[in-house]
């Protein structure tokens, strides 16, 4: 933005500025008002002259005759004719020695007596005009011709109009001015009104997430206990037998745990993730097959969640969070309503011509085999604060969460449920028409441990977590130097900065964080590669944001030594 | 004599309504030095005489480019040397006046304006005149009749009449503003 933009903006949202500028038009407008009178007025003057001049040649030429012969009557008469104009004050004719034959004056003023041809000239408030009688090239004699300009007074009523026009527009103006600058001030209390209404109402679907996703936490926690259990059962086995093969069994059961473990703990961290409502173009299998883990593992031992994608689903135009807490809260529905197990199905399919407006849609239905609902009660399921859970066991705001998504997304939900047979939940979202985001294939490079000896500055609060890592790293063939904060790893950078690469957590204790490393080694030291690691889905966000490149934890030695290759290029 | 007297009362008569009325006489100074036999009527008669000039335009040609407007007078010598100092710094479309006595009709296609007085040739010189490009004037009241313009005195105060036909016949033009003020138009 150019300095002279900044300014005007920045005087601009004053709150004086609109009432000041309107001000100043008007001042602007008086001026111009002005400068326009004082032009008419020379141009009334210059008109005057002329008119004066004109006057006095017309009735030089009507006295030719009459003042050539002597003929008084008829001199009288032209002149007489003059009288009727009020702006004439004195009129005469005088013969060519100069002598006045007839003339008139207004009451209380003289005639000369004697007159010849002259320039126009101004006495006090008149004009006195001379023109000579001239008729076939001889001179019979002199027309005077004493004319009044206007006076102050009588200038002043003619201007006093215009005048009273032009200062009731430029006080409509300020008015006006003053008027749009508190319209402004309102305005801007809007917009802020709006603002926070935007930042509540984002808490609320915040707040609905993790209402849902709390639903989950009994599921959740047995999981990991079992994932646990395998692990750990594992391990003491592993200690037991000296059996290659046994070990290798047991290895891979515990890595399998591991890994549906981190799978779990990602999906569950990017649901909880803060988002700002935007909705894009998403493939709706994708989304459910990015929630499987949560879908599965965490509901409920007793239940099994079987999804049927159909094959090339339509795009549908959507906020894939909001989209994904209403598949959560329709499961978490589902559940509850199968208090002794039982089955979920997902569906997703093509419906042409499905929605109201007769256009397309892709249809997502989640039905249990539940209790069902008796049918007056069918009705009222979207409404909110509606429930059929007891007291303790839900807000009753999840399928209204559900609906609202629908509506707001241009699409419908609609609620099919048989006592005892149980209920579907089918959402349609309108297909949209624009391209399917390219969704990036993840790189598959293979992990190549170098020969040569490389270093890396891990930075890592947490002893275990840095302990492994630096195995790791060793096993790549990097010599390692550890700092457990990011102000130590920048104060050991200034003694030595010979790294190839720095490995960072991202949270930790101390001052500046991973973020703010990243940011300092690129200012410090430009060539230097960072590679931050988190868990944390926000601080993953934002590390993205500014491109910086990231492992998301927990990852596996050859995904560290991928991105380690490829930061060093 | 009773007709003189009767005369000089009219005069008295026009003089004192000037005096009254504070209306000069072209030239009264010139007037006053030059010609104090001639009565005022006479005075305003010459005066007349040339400022007719103006007024009336002549057929192209009848006007030679050089030469100078030619006022003609003829019979009995009313005006006595007025006319010849009134004119002798005017002139007439940049024409010098020549004030000219004749009393032959062979002179008469040489003036512009001729003025017939009272003579026995009077008819003879109007008559020559007819048809040519010259203004007649005549004195109605104090010689003869017939010119294209008479002199005529009323209220004391010397007026005109015009004969427009007599001036058409002549090939004259005269302006408006002589005819509005004329006392009466024949022939218009």
């Amino acid at each position: 933005m150019s300095p002279l933009r900044a300014l005007w903006l920045r005087v601009s949202t004053r709150r004086w500025f609109t009432p000041l500028a309107a001000v100043a038009a008007a001042i602007a407008m008086l001026a111009a008002a002005t400068v326009l009178g004082i032009h008419n007025e020379s141009v009334h003057r210059t008109e005057k002259f002329q008119q004066a001049q004109v006057q006095a040649e017309i009735l030089a030429a009507s006295l030719a005759a009459p003042l050539a012969f002597d003929d008084r009557a008829a001199a009288d008469q032209y002149i007489a004719a003059l009288r009727l104009d009020a702006n004439v004050e004195a009129v005469a004719a005088y013969d060519v020695s100069g002598r006045r034959i007839a003339g008139v004056a207004q009451p209380g003023l003289g005639l000369p007596e004697e007159a010849k041809p002259a320039a126009p000239r101004i006495e006090g408030n008149d004009l006195v005009i001379t023109v000579p009688v001239l008729q076939g090239g001889t001179r019979l004699g002199t027309v005077y011709l004493k004319t009044a300009m206007e006076t102050w007074t009588r200038r002043a009523a003619r201007y006093l109009g215009i005048a009273l026009l032009v200062s009731m527009a430029a006080l409509l103006i300020a008015v006006l001015g003053y008027s749009y600058a508190s319209l402004s001030h309102a305005h801007r209390a809007l917009r802020e009104e709006i603002e926070s209404r935007k930042s509540a109402e984002e808490q609320l679907r915040q707040a609905q997430k993790m209402e849902a996703m709390g639903q989950l936490t009994g599921g959740v926690a047995h999981d990991f206990n079992n994932l646990l259990m395998v692990a750990s059962s594992g391990l003491d086995l592993m200690e037991r037998t000296s059996d290659p093969a046994k070990r290798e069994r047991l290895k891979d059961g515990i890595r399998q745990a591991v890994e549906r473990g981190a799978k779990l703990t990602q999906q569950l961290l990017t649901f909880a993730r803060r988002s700002p409502l935007h909705p894009e173009v998403i493939d709706i299998a994708e989304r459910v097959r990015g929630m499987d883990a949560m879908l599965d593992r965490s509901l409920r031992e007793d239940i099994i969640v079987r999804l049927d994608l159909a094959p090339e689903l339509w795009p549908v135009e959507a906020d894939p969070s909001q989209l994904e807490v209403a598949i959560l809260n329709i499961a978490l529905n589902a559940r509850d309503a199968m208090a002794d197990g039982g089955t979920i199905t997902i569906v997703a399919r093509n419906m042409p011509c499905a929605l109201a407006d007769r256009s397309d849609a892709v249809c997502l239905a989640i039905s249990d085999t539940g209790a069902g609902l008796e049918p007056a009660m069918v009705e009222k399921v979207f409404e909110p604060f509606f429930t059929t859970k007891g007291v303790g066991h839900g807000t009753g705001l999840g399928l209204s969460q559900v609906y609202g998504f629908a509506r707001a997304s241009g699409g419908e939900v609609r609620f099919e449920s048989e006592l005892g047979k149980g209920s579907t939940v089918s959402l349609l979202m309108p297909r949209s028409l624009k391209p399917r985001p390219v969704t990036a294939a993840p790189a598959t490079m293979p992990a190549v441990a170098t020969s040569e000896e490389r270093k890396v500055l891990l930075v890592e609060d947490d002893g275990n977590v840095a302990d492994l890592v630096a195995q790791m790293l060793q096993e790549l063939g990097f010599s390692v130097e550890r700092s457990d904060s990011a102000d130590a790893a920048i104060q050991h950078l200034r003694r030595t900065s010979d790294y190839d690469v720095v490995l960072s957590d991202m949270v930790m204790p101390g001052k500046l964080g991973g973020l703010d490393l990243a940011q300092e080694i690129r200012r410090g030291w430009p060539k230097l590669p960072v590679i931050l690691m988190t868990g944390y889905s926000a601080a993953a966000a934002s590390a993205a944001n500014e491109g910086i490149r990231l492992l998301v934890k927990p990852y596996r030695i050859d995904a560290l030594a991928r991105e380690i290759d490829a930061a060093l290029g | 004599m009773a007709e003189l007297t009767h005369t000089h009362h009219a005069i008295l008569r026009g003089l004192v309504l000037f005096a009254a009325t504070g209306v000069a006489l072209a030239r009264p100074a010139a007037l006053a030095v030059a010609a104090p036999q001639v009565p005022l009527e006479y005075a305003v008669k010459a005066s007349f005489l040339y400022k007719f000039a103006p007024f009336v335009y002549w057929p192209s040609g009848a006007l030679a480019a050089d030469g100078a407007f030619n006022i003609c007078l003829s019979g009995e010598n009313a005006f006595g040397s007025v006319l010849d100092q009134e004119v002798s710094h005017e002139a007439v479309n940049g024409r010098p006046i020549a004030v000219r006595r004749i009393s032959s009709a062979r002179d008469v296609p040489a003036c512009h304006i001729l003025f017939v007085g009272k003579s026995a040739h009077a008819k003879e010189m109007l008559q020559a005149a007819a048809g040519n490009p010259i203004l007649t004037v005549t004195d109605r009241d104090r010689g003869e009749a017939g010119g294209i313009i008479e002199f005529i005195l009323r209220s004391g105060r010397v007026r005109f009449a015009i004969d427009a036909n007599a001036a058409r016949a002549n090939r004259l033009e005269i302006s408006s503003k002589l005819l509005d003020i004329a006392l009466s138009v024949s022939g218009r």
